[in-house]
């Protein structure tokens, strides 16, 4: 009985012996990238440490927000490099996992799956970010919570409508926690805007929207950007109020 | 055979055990999601006009091809495109957000920040994605 158990132990490790040729410095990366950063970039290395070159078969990122370039396409005995990969971070928050998965011809097979991890910091939270009525209910205030990120540090905050069919005004909650009340004039007429949210000392600004609805049956136009076609067959689009791109909106400011 | 089997149990927990404590602070690139939170692309379509396409790919992908009168909502650029979205839903309105293989799991995260920061109800993820729609419509 020991014989085929120490035949099988002894197969395992020398299969693990013969394919440890590329030999990477560390398989995960953690980055933190700094507020306006637009993207994150992790290096792997490697290095060859068999006898016999090794060449690069593929290496595929997992998805498209995420590039993978190798230095080169064989790594001789000996040779040191590194893969890059480059996350393309958008308006993204939170934690992110890429991974890029690396195909070599050390063994039939032989994948190494890469993973950069980012920590994408977050200055306001804004839950919700969209506060609605349906056309003809009472205009009553509907509260956006604001919260600030962990590392940052913010006093106040200013808060405008593009439009004057809504009020916003800005409530300190204390504890980096802050409330904008938002009221509509009335609910009579399918109307939106974008509410402009500008922490104090600070060139980031974030939006909220907010929309009186028509029901399903008639939604708004959107604000169709360049090559997007509106969804067809929708009943007829009203007419927007609310801006097409967050730009600097004109109207009340809190 | 039974000792055998436990013999090698026990062999293999060790790379186990080290694997685990190893990858301790590694989280899953496919986030959980409840199958009540999906839907086929044949349930979507029995939806009719009672229901938004949302499409999570990035805007080349988007712009090659789509879901007919499906809306661009990606990551990439979700400031300027979540208002653009939320102009054209309305209450009672079903949303089924779709990627594909190769924006890995962009639908997810675009339905599970319309459910979270937007406090929508409703939202699907589609089956499959856009290959499973092009399936069934091509």
């Amino acid at each position: 009985m020991k014989t085929p158990l120490f035949a099988f132990i002894l197969s395992m490790i020398m299969c693990l012996g013969a394919r440890a040729e590329l030999k990477w410095e560390q398989t995960s990366v953690e980055l933190h990238p700094a507020p306006n950063d637009k993207q994150a970039v992790g290096h792997f290395k490697y290095q060859n440490v068999g006898k016999t070159p090794v060449h690069f078969k593929s290496v595929k990122a997992s998805c498209g927000c995420t590039t993978a370039q190798t230095q080169k396409e064989e790594v001789a005995p000996g040779d040191k490099g590194e893969i890059t990969a480059t996350f393309n971070i958008g308006d993204r928050t939170g934690t992110q996992v890429k991974t890029v998965t690396v195909e070599t011809d050390e063994a039939p097979n032989q994948k190494t799956m890469l993973t950069l991890k980012a920590e994408i910091p977050q200055q306001l939270e804004i839950t919700p970010n969209f506060v609605f009525w349906k056309q003809g209910d009472k205009p009553d205030t509907k509260t956006i919570n604001v919260k600030v990120g962990k590392d940052f540090t913010v006093k106040h905050i200013k808060v405008t409508s593009a439009t004057p069919n809504f009020e916003a005004k800005v409530e300190e909650a204390g504890n980096g926690q802050f409330k904008i009340n938002v009221k509509p004039q009335d609910t009579n007429k399918p109307v939106a805007s974008m509410l402009t949210i500008q922490p104090e000392d600070s060139q980031k600004v974030f939006y909220a929207t907010a929309r009186i609805t028509n029901g399903p049956t008639a939604p708004m136009m959107p604000f169709a950007p360049a090559g997007q076609k509106p969804p067809g067959a929708r009943g007829a689009p009203a007419v927007p109020t609310a801006p097409a791109h967050p730009t600097a909106p004109t109207g009340q400011t809190h | 055979m039974a000792r055998q089997a436990a013999v090698l149990a026990a062999v293999a927990l060790f790379p186990a055990a080290g694997e685990a404590i190893y990858f301790r602070n590694n989280i899953s690139w496919r986030s959980a999601i409840a199958p009540s939170e999906m839907v086929t692309v044949d349930q979507a379509r029995a939806w009719g006009d009672t229901a938004i396409w949302v499409d999570a790919r990035p805007d080349d992908e988007f712009a090659r091809d789509h879901v007919p009168g499906a809306l661009s909502l990606n990551e990439d650029r979700w400031t300027e495109l979540l208002p653009q979205f939320l102009a054209v839903w309305s209450p009672g309105k079903k949303i089924v957000v779709y990627c594909s293989s190769l924006s890995c799991n962009a639908s997810r995260e675009v339905a599970r920040r319309l459910r979270k920061e937007a406090q929508l109800s409703e939202v699907f993820v589609l089956e499959g994605g856009w290959e499973a729609w092009l399936k069934k419509n091509r």
